[in-house]
């Protein structure tokens, strides 16, 4: 059998895997090693099996994902988003839609400490959900912005999916982690444009708070500043701002989930039963990413040894289509595959086949990074399946997919948007690393 | 063997990869701040991170398997009935078997060569293999608590909850 047909006799035996919900790590490892086995031989192949496993797991720059993860599950178990919901509803909950745009904000305050959309999302269902309706905003919208605003963990650091980029296509997590500070607060930005527009456009649709006085708002920032300082410093250890200590990913990942303990602990919001559910989340989750990234390395000598990805790459730029075009298509597939699986899932399985398109386009791989993160988090919020929708449907039983879909609309006009600034724009994404 | 037993082994191995996150986040935390305050290094920081990091990984691998919390496809499993939900399930777990039993046989080579190799670690001059060693452990761990797995999937279903907490986690993401 020729090295085209094992190809793509592995990718319809991939597919079926997955589809019969083998754990994509695995199916991707099982699948790898059985092509590599069949072309190269069966010794050398199970050889790479323990090799491959044992290096990934004790690279220690690897260690960035259980690390932020554990930061994020502290972050979460701490309540700190109620703190962070409250003090943004101070300042902009008196305005039409308010508390819709003080729920954009507090979403991007959390994500910048948390690093995942899903937990971002399920956090703010139960936090200003309710808040929300009690102040009589339609469903639709309430859990439109709360899907919306759930993105902005992946885009925001540290982003735990922009990690496993890094750690794909050997970028310097730390740059990438940057890079997506500016399109996170355009996303901040331009979400609360919508909000605004949705209430200008239709007056009696969203309402108005209760304004609070100046002395209640600069009262409630003394319970964000702890979040906010972790931020600062575990980020800005990481860009290399004066007066701080510089870190490496890893490091900044180690001392942000130390910090967010102790800031938890310190402040009596984080108890015993809280700690251990965050380190069991925290490591059942870094156990899943790194079975993925374990079967992603298997699959990716199968395709070395294939030459998949050369062939990729001169089959798109054989269509004639231009750079844009080529990159046009890339985001359709990421769009489609959105309807199939998250986005841990598609980043791994995709990444080592289309980046050396990308490279060989002469685009830049941050940069890349960046469009790759936002088009796959629009996977997140788009229907049929729509990750984070689920997410806040199996929070909010009262409320129809289809009404969060159409909550959701609104916001997935405003992503597309942002995706052709950021393409137009790549200086967005690449002006902070480029001061690293 | 007894249910309630085998729930406290479950949970003892999820506890020991619980454990293992903790202590990597307070070498590295430690390190840090000994680093930037003393200028002091602990020998080994680096290596003992890495080397802990593998053996929380493996054990984390054992819980995850067994909880049934890896990253999947839920596609086609979301829109059938529960019997051929659970025929899935018992088929995706079978494979998880098969890959997870051939990754342990592997990795033991692994373990063996790096002994026979004598590999140590950079200041202290430790042997590295008993760290390798106790992660591989994790591997049979998950071997063994995969096929229980199989085992309640096929015979008892509803055991499939949590002991740890006494309901389902989902995981971060």
């Amino acid at each position: 059998m020729s090295t085209d047909a094992v190809a793509i006799l592995g990718f319809i035996a991939l597919f079926a895997l997955m589809l019969l919900r083998v754990p994509v790590g695995m199916a991707m490892g099982l699948v790898g090693i059985s092509g590599f086995s069949y072309l190269v031989g069966g010794a050398p192949a199970l050889k790479l099996v323990g090799q491959t496993s044992m290096r990934t797991v004790t690279d220690y720059t690897f260690g960035v994902i259980p690390m932020f993860l554990l930061m994020g599950a502290f972050v979460t178990s701490s309540g700190m988003s109620r703190e962070l919901f409250r003090t943004a509803n101070n300042f902009v909950g008196h305005l039409r839609g308010g508390l819709g745009i003080a729920t954009v904000a507090a979403c991007g305050g959390f994500a910048a400490i948390c690093g995942s959309s899903v937990a971002t999302a399920a956090t703010f269902s139960t936090v200003a959900y309710p808040e929300m309706r009690r102040y009589g905003y339609p469903q639709s919208f309430a859990t439109g912005v709360i899907a919306a605003g759930g993105t902005l963990g992946a885009m925001l650091p540290p982003s735990t999916v922009l990690a496993v980029y890094g750690i794909i296509t050997e970028q310097d997590i730390g740059k990438l982690f940057i890079a997506g500070i500016i399109p996170g607060l355009l996303a901040i930005c331009m979400y609360m444009i919508t909000i605004a527009i949705i209430g200008w456009a239709r007056p009696g649709f969203l309402p108005e708070g209760k304004p609070t006085s100046w002395n209640e708002r600069l009262a409630s920032l003394k319970d964000i500043w702890a979040p906010l300082l972790l931020f600062i410093f575990v980020i800005g250890g990481l860009y290399g701002l004066p007066f701080l200590p510089r870190f490496t990913p890893t490091e900044a990942g180690g001392v942000g989930a130390s910090g967010a303990f102790l800031i938890g602990v310190l402040s009596g919001r984080l108890n015993k039963d809280g700690i251990l559910t965050s380190l069991l989340q925290a490591t059942r989750t870094a156990a899943a990413v790194f079975t993925v990234l374990i079967g992603a390395l298997l699959f990716g000598y199968f395709l070395t040894i294939t030459q998949t990805p050369q062939k990729v790459t001169e089959f798109l730029t054989a269509l004639g289509l231009g750079k844009y075009g080529v990159l046009a298509l890339i985001m359709l597939m990421y769009l489609l595959l959105g309807c199939l699986m998250d986005a841990m899932a598609m980043i791994i399985l995709t990444i080592p086949i289309i980046f050396p398109v990308i490279t060989h386009l002469g685009f830049d791989p941050i940069w890349f990074g960046v469009i790759i993160v936002m088009t796959v988090e629009l996977g997140l919020i788009h229907p049929p399946v729509g990750m984070n929708v689920f997410v806040i449907k199996s929070v909010i039983k009262d409320v129809s997919f289809t009404t969060i879909f159409k909550g959701v609309i609104p916001f997935i006009i405003t992503d597309l948007i942002r995706l052709v600034i950021l393409i137009a724009f790549p200086i967005l994404a690449l002006w902070l690393p480029s001061h690293m | 063997m007894n249910r309630v037993y085998m729930d406290r082994f479950i949970d003892t191995i999820e506890w020991v990869a619980a454990f293992f996150v903790g202590i990597v986040a307070a070498n590295i935390f430690l390190q840090v701040l000994l680093r930037n305050l003393f200028t002091y290094s602990i020998p080994d920081s680096y290596d003992f991170g890495r080397l802990m990091l593998g053996i929380l990984i493996f054990w984390g691998i054992a819980a995850t398997s067994y909880r049934g919390t890896h990253i999947t496809v839920d596609l086609v499993w979301g829109n059938v009935g529960p019997r051929y939900q659970r025929m899935i399930d018992v088929f995706a777990t079978l494979v998880l078997l098969f890959v997870v039993t051939v990754q342990t046989y592997t990795l033991f080579d692994k373990v063996m060569t790096t002994r026979s190799d004598n590999v140590l670690t950079f200041d202290l001059r430790l042997p590295t293999w008993p760290f390798f060693m106790l992660a591989w452990l994790g591997d049979v761990s998950a071997v063994l608590l995969i096929a229980v797995r199989t085992y309640r999937l096929i015979f008892h279903p509803d055991y499939m909850v949590d002991p740890a907490v006494g309901k389902e986690i989902k995981p971060v993401e």
